[in-house]
């Protein structure tokens, strides 16, 4: 539910008439540096990591790969996993048939190396970690009210394992198609929103089981109707990875109005990704994640 | 030859003086109208220089030596009266003072100049509520808090944010003290409108330099607010419908001369008119000022104030977030002699604020967050002699920090993820003195002493520090037993101010305030919020710590033409100024210490200031060219970076226009330089999300276009007399307008991808947008009475 929107609503009628206009600015000129995205699972399926350049801000086309590069994966056995040039520049894959066991054990770490064409070469570790199963998911019927429809809130029901500091990205689906605006982004630290909460090894908090709902142009809620599905994922991420996303929240959950007034100011998210040149930056993240998942359909 | 004999003449005239017998008048100066006191009043010895002001009990008292003397009693907008005293013996003499308002073209001698020319105290602003009531505001609704950022050296940074800006510090380094209870939120309605009933408000001061010994614990200014005491004379009702809210304030006597009060109230209607559309959801707000004095008898006597509010903004039935503050202020005045004043102040001050999410019993998340202080405050002035004044006391303060009280309750399982109280104690002595030095100059020094002890119980946290600028690791975490000592610090606050007369219109004046701050707003949004948590200093973050000097020229008529000038420049230096990891989490974080990290600080400025205080046109122009500036390691490529305040010019015009004595037309401009914001050059992708990315990594380098706006108001007094009657009644109309030509002033620029479902296999378009808060004009009527 996007309660700046009632603030909106509010102070429009108090006769204030806040107001957006896209606008342009010059921002400056700057390099464009190495950008990492390597989030993979134990999930079969293609994995895939992508190694792309910046680009201006206003620029919107799709990132420039970097094809050519080597992208493996070590494990603590210094085992290694390749994956392979794609299709489609600067995206590499990895068929996890190739080798089921790779991913298995938990609290294993693993180290990501990428070697560029020209020899420049960027390094990460992550850890795959435990997940709760998801138990149930439900749905709660509401009336039509001033602000929204009558129709069912998607919830899903898990509990945090016991011993505190564990860290998940949920991810819902709704009709399959994945929740991917900024807003619908949902983590948890333990059972909570952040760690020091004292929530370690319980059911996790409302705000978190129900952030699994379709938000619209407005950013309101988009209840259930009967014939949705809803099918909830929880990743395991390592604690770097929970404060990334948590700063990524930050960062682009911008969508103006009255939220404005509580949001934070730009600025940069930390990578975990090292260059083998400490002059030299580099932008993304590499994680791997355990994952857990259920679904159902709303009759 | 002729010099000895000076100088023999001085030495002997001097030791005569001492012989002398000396004889003390004191007494109250009030209005007549409604026997409020009057506050920082002058009496003069007529054709000289001698004299005193009085405190903000209104009590004076001066000492001289035995004979006849002329004294002037006068007060700004006031006739000033003067009266033959015998110095023969020690006596009272209580003055009321009178002001019309209504005979401003009458030749009557009405003191217009502010004495502050002539004292030691600089870089201080006062406000006339008389003045404060003629400025154009939103919704026509006058407001303190809006009115002094219409004075040099003071902003905000945009409509909708909580709190004002001085002297390029924070929100939350000035102390707001209502009837000397701290506010620690201002706010209403997210800052459009604050919490000072302009019906119950007697005076309000900011001191943004120069800060006397007996205040202390803010890094950048003191907004002294006091109330009024209640009409003394006779039952007078008062109010006013406008837009947003109605107020009602009802004064008068409980017992002649012994007993007055005062009881006023706000309440902002919008959300009954919009019940039709909102059903269940609302937003309002409601505030209570009240005061009762008792006079017990000529050397004694008391005063309850207190201040209740609170903004209420429901989503619905169950859910919704709400905040506010109380304050109750016990005050003690207790003569002991004619020249030793003293006023014990008791006070608790609360502010807390509190969140409700979930649909029912099983599913909700409720949050409470709460600073809570009791202080006690003896101060004493001694009135020494005609050239000292000395003020003297100490301060207790207790603090109670709760910086989250929350339980979470999932299918029916609740869980408490509150985290612990906090505790501290304050305390400070202070010790001031006011001296004359011959016809030219006075002094002002003084000390203060000052120590916070953080205590338990607690949790003790230590962190290993990391790459600065990063989120520090907590390395220990020791449970510390109740009262004892987590941290503690001590400071000395030397103060200083001299003053110089060039003439008697002119002078010069120089101050030196150091100040420490132990209480910290944590805030890490473009602009101060009511979620903003007030944290102690700890074994982590150290006091913050203000060095200011500040050098000015004023002069009080130029040319003749009832102008006053003042011209000040100021430097401050500071240390351990908060600022935040990337990332930084806030709220309900146990260990918050590990995302603040600290700074150094400098700003420095000009002010200038043209006021005209009478005739027909009135008003003031007032001008700030200054620059705030942080360095912090980590941050910026470890280079100083602009505040988020920082505003490198601010211009403030404001005039008043009498037509006639019914109908007067205010109009008020201010242009300010854009605010600071930091922008990206560049994006990338992340799992389809796409991330600003700033290459430089610097901080507030863009700044958002200026912002600048005209207000105008119309005030029409209705008639004062019908069917050939005069009526006891005095109501008016104002009608306003704020921002004129609707300027659509920014309150942020935010760099995002487009609203909208991101398509999976395509990356999402960026833009820039810029928001403002007020994007029209908005017209307003309201009306005011009192009977």
């Amino acid at each position: 539910m996007k309660n700046t929107t009632y603030i909106a609503l509010f102070l429009l009628i108090l006769g204030f008439n806040s107001c957006e206009e896209v606008i342009d600015i010059d921002l400056k000129d700057a390099p464009a540096i190495v950008v990492v995205d390597a989030w993979i699972t134990d999930q079969p399926g293609l994995q895939k990591i992508i190694i792309s350049e910046t680009k201006p801000y206003f620029d919107n086309n799709t990132p420039t790969g970097i094809a050519g590069a080597s992208v493996r994966v070590f494990n603590s056995a210094n085992e290694v996993i390749d994956f392979t040039a794609s299709s489609q520049a600067g995206t590499y894959d990895w068929d996890p048939a190739t080798n089921t066991d790779f991913f298995a054990t938990i609290g294993e770490r693993y180290s990501l190396n990428v070697t560029l064409v020209d020899g420049r070469v960027y390094t990460a570790v992550s850890q795959i970690n435990r997940v709760p199963e998801v138990e149930e998911i439900k749905f709660t019927f509401f009336e039509e009210d001033a602000f929204q429809d009558e129709g069912y809130e998607g919830e899903f029901l898990a509990t945090d394992l016991e011993g505190s500091g564990d860290t998940y990205w949920i991810k819902a689906y709704k009709n399959g198609q994945f929740l991917n605006k900024p807003f619908e982004l949902n983590t948890a630290f333990d059972a909570g929103f952040s760690a020091g909460g004292n929530v370690d090894g319980v059911v996790f908090i409302q705000p978190i089981q129900s952030g699994v709902q379709e938000l619209d142009e407005e950013l309101a809620t988009v209840l259930y109707q009967p014939g949705d599905s809803l099918y909830v994922e929880i990743l395991s991420i390592t604690n770097e990875a929970f404060y990334f996303l948590e700063q990524v929240k930050i960062q682009t959950q911008r969508d103006g109005g009255f939220g404005e007034i509580f949001a934070a100011p730009f600025e940069n998210v930390t990578t975990n990704i090292n260059s083998d040149s400490t002059e030299e930056q580099v932008a993304g993240f590499f994680n791997v994640s355990s994952v857990s998942g259920k679904g159902m359909k709303l009759e | 030859m002729k010099r000895q004999i000076l100088l023999i003449c001085f030495i002997f005239t001097s030791i005569f003086a001492v012989g002398q017998v000396k004889r003390t008048v004191s007494g109250y100066i009030k209005d007549a109208q409604n026997g409020e006191t009057l506050i920082g009043a002058t009496i003069l010895v007529k054709g000289t220089t001698t004299g005193t002001t009085s405190n903000v009990y209104g009590f004076y008292s001066l000492s001289l030596e035995e004979g006849e003397y002329e004294l002037d009693y006068r007060y700004i907008g006031f006739t000033t009266i003067s009266k033959t005293v015998m110095f023969d013996q020690n006596q009272t003499i209580t003055v009321e003072l009178s002001s019309d308002a209504e005979q401003l073209d009458e030749v009557i001698v009405t003191s217009t100049e502010d004495f502050d020319v002539q004292g030691v105290q600089m870089s201080t602003e006062k406000l006339q509520i008389s003045t404060i009531k003629k400025i154009p505001a939103l919704f026509g609704e006058v407001d303190v808090l809006k009115s002094i950022q219409l004075l040099p050296g003071v902003s905000s940074v945009g409509e909708g944010t909580s709190g004002f800006n001085v002297r390029g510090g924070g929100v939350g380094q000035n102390l707001v003290l209502l009837d000397d209870a701290p506010v620690y939120n201002s706010s209403h309605l997210f800052g459009f409108f604050s919490v000072f009933n302009p019906d119950a408000v007697k005076d309000v001061k900011l001191i943004k330099g120069g800060i006397p010994a007996n205040y202390g614990g803010r890094l950048s200014s003191i907004l002294d607010v006091r109330l009024k005491e209640g009409n003394a004379k006779e039952l007078e009702v008062s109010g006013g419908i406008g837009t947003v809210f109605s107020r009602l304030a009802v004064q008068g006597p409980i017992k002649k001369d012994k007993s007055s009060f005062i009881i006023a109230g706000r309440r902002s209607y919008i959300d009954i008119l919009a019940k039709p559309f909102t059903g269940d959801a609302s937003l309002y707000f409601y505030d209570l000022t009240t005061k009762i004095n008792y006079n017990i008898n000529e050397n004694n006597r008391l005063y309850l104030s207190g201040y209740f509010g609170r903004d209420v903004f429901k989503f619905d039935e169950r859910q919704g977030f709400d905040w506010g503050s109380t304050t109750t202020t016990l005050r003690w005045n207790h003569l002991f002699s004619d020249r030793l004043f003293s006023n014990t102040s008791f006070f608790i001050s609360k502010y807390d604020y509190g969140f409700s999410f979930g649909d029912n019993d099983l599913d909700k998340f409720d949050w409470k967050s709460r600073i809570l202080t009791y202080t006690v405050k003896p101060t004493f002035d001694y009135y020494v002699n005609a050239n000292n004044e000395l003020t003297f006391g100490g301060e207790a303060i207790y603090y109670g920090f709760r910086p989250a009280e929350s339980i979470g309750v999932s299918d029916g399982i609740s869980t408490d993820i509150s985290l612990d109280d906090k505790f501290a104690l304050e305390n400070a002595l202070y010790i001031d003195n006011k001296q004359k030095i011959g016809d030219k100059i006075t002094l002002r020094y003084g000390v203060r002493w000052s120590a916070f002890q953080y205590y338990g119980p607690g949790n003790k946290y230590e962190y290993q520090d990391t790459e600065p600028g990063e989120r520090k690791t907590v390395t220990s975490i020791t449970e510390v037993g109740p009262r004892e000592s987590i941290q503690s610090y001590s400071n000395f606050e030397p103060r200083a101010s001299i003053s110089y007369s060039l003439d008697d219109k002119s002078s010069i004046k120089a101050s030196y305030t150091r100040t420490n701050q132990y209480v910290h707003l944590i805030s890490n949004t473009a602009a101060s919020t009511p979620i903003d948590v007030w944290t102690p200093s700890t074994n982590n973050i150290k006091p913050q710590q203000g060095d200011q000097y500040a050098f000015g020229y004023f002069n009080n008529r130029i040319g003749e033409r009832g102008l006053e000038f003042s011209s000040e420049v100021y430097y401050r230096n500071t240390k351990n100024q908060v600022e935040y990891v990337n990332g930084a989490d806030l709220l309900i974080n146990e260990l918050i210490e590990g995302d603040l990290i600290s700074g150094i600080g400098r700003a420095y400025g000009l002010e200038l200031s043209l006021k005209k205080n009478t005739g027909k046109v009135n008003g003031w122009v007032s001008y700030t060219l200054s620059k705030s500036e942080l360095l912090t390691d980590g941050i910026n490529d470890d280079e100083w970076y602009a505040a988020r305040f920082d505003q490198l010019h601010n211009l403030t015009v404001f005039g008043n226009y009498d037509f006639n004595d019914r109908s007067s037309l205010s109009a008020n401009f201010t242009y300010v330089t854009g605010a600071p914001v930091t922008a990206p050059t560049s994006r990338f992708e992340q799992q389809g999300y796409v991330i600003p990315f700033d290459y430089y990594d610097s901080r507030n380098g863009l700044k958002t276009p200026a912002t600048h706006r005209l207000d105008l108001s119309f005030t029409r007094k209705l008639r004062r007399v019908k069917n050939g009657e005069k009526r006891k009644n005095m109501d008016e109309l104002v009608i306003s307008v704020y921002n004129v030509y609707a300027r659509k002033n920014p309150f942020s620029i935010f760099f995002a991808q487009e609203q909208g479902r991101p398509i999976i296999t395509e990356s999402p378009n960026t833009q820039a947008t810029q928001f403002s808060i007020i994007g029209s004009f908005v017209p307003s009527i309201s009306y005011n009475f009192n009977f």
